[in-house]
């Protein structure tokens, strides 16, 4: 499993170190992704921030001394669950939110500098190639159904195989399959089969 | 082929290459709190781990404590003794409880059954008790 090595912990403790340690890799390897995949189904950055951010402590407060080969599953369930906690709580608050007489906008528009501090640099032409792309893939992706969203990105995206998938997802591996084989189809009839 | 070893598309492929390309561009803003938020679940786990070790190292010093807690009781339960003064009392009147106890006392029967049974004893205590008052006021 690849892990990126990226702001490493600096560990006094020396007996929970390697421990530690081995978390940090495991969390920094899936951080991103996970934040994607969070972002895809809440459709909102800080929320999709704040159910990775849960479903990190969750995992290390209560699956930690689990071995690690089993985390991955375990934090992307969580996850799940976290990204359903929040839209079944959106989905309420919109309710609410609807029998008022005026709805502000709330949201925080003002450019952050480091958020517009672009990560990578490929060259003009890639870039813009890839970001018509994302763009269609997400547009693409925001109109399956969750269950396949979900599939897809845990697939494609994490690497994850049936069997994980299905932990991952609380499903049966033929649930699986079936849901990834439809969301392939949805996709490829919206995008085609090279649309990059 | 995947990672699994299963045969993929060059749909599937594509896919992975964009979603791989749109996790690269994730600003810095989200990286800063992801590795904030990454540093408090390593913190948790960690805390979730210390306490049994912790124990065993800070025994030592807890056991101390405690005797220490101790003795101080100890000796504070036994500090200086205050002696509490009696008010003050006129003439020596008898504690209610002794008329109980001479009349409990098996002796005191034998007494007044004494000889005749007609209390001889205590007309005999009595003339001394005055006998007694009247030398003093003499």
């Amino acid at each position: 499993m690849p892990v990126s090595t990226h702001g490493d912990v600096e560990l006094s403790d020396s007996s929970t170190n390697a421990h530690s340690r081995t978390l940090n890799q495991f969390l920094a390897g899936v951080e991103l992704k996970a934040f994607k995949i969070a972002q895809a189904a809440l459709r909102h950055e800080d929320d999709a921030l704040d159910a990775v951010q849960d479903a990190m402590l969750q995992l290390a407060r209560a699956y930690a001394d689990k071995p690690a080969e089993e985390w991955k599953p375990l934090f992307y369930r969580i996850l799940e669950n976290r990204i359903r906690d929040m839209q079944r709580r959106r989905t309420v608050r919109g309710r609410v939110i609807a029998w008022l007489p005026f709805r502000g906008d709330d949201e925080d528009d003002e450019p952050d500098p480091i958020a517009q501090a672009p990560s990578n640099d490929p060259s003009p032409v890639k870039k813009l190639e890839l970001a018509e792309a994302m763009g269609a893939l997400e547009k693409a992706l925001g109109e399956l159904p969750r269950r396949q969203q979900q599939v897809f990105l845990l697939r494609t995206l994490e690497g994850l195989d049936v069997a994980e998938t299905a932990i991952a997802m609380g499903c049966s591996e033929g649930s699986v399959k079936t849901h990834y084989f439809r969301a392939l189809q949805a996709l490829r009839q919206q995008l085609g089969e090279s649309y990059v | 082929m995947s990672a699994h070893g299963e045969e993929i598309t060059e749909f599937e492929r594509q896919s992975c290459l964009v979603l791989e390309e749109s996790v690269l561009r994730i600003d810095g803003r989200v990286r800063s709190r992801l590795n904030q938020a990454r540093h408090a679940a390593i913190e948790a786990a960690a805390a979730r781990r210390r306490p049994l070790w912790r124990f065993f190292t800070l025994a030592p010093t807890a056991g101390a404590a405690a005797a220490a807690l101790l003795v101080a009781m100890v000796l504070w339960h036994r500090g200086p003794q205050v002696e509490v003064p009696l008010p003050p009392t006129v003439g020596e009147a008898p504690h209610p409880g002794e008329d109980l106890d001479l009349l409990a006392d098996g002796e005191a029967l034998d007494l007044i059954q004494d000889g005749d049974g007609s209390g001889a004893f205590y007309e005999w205590a009595a003339d001394q008790t005055e006998g007694n008052g009247n030398e003093t006021a003499t």
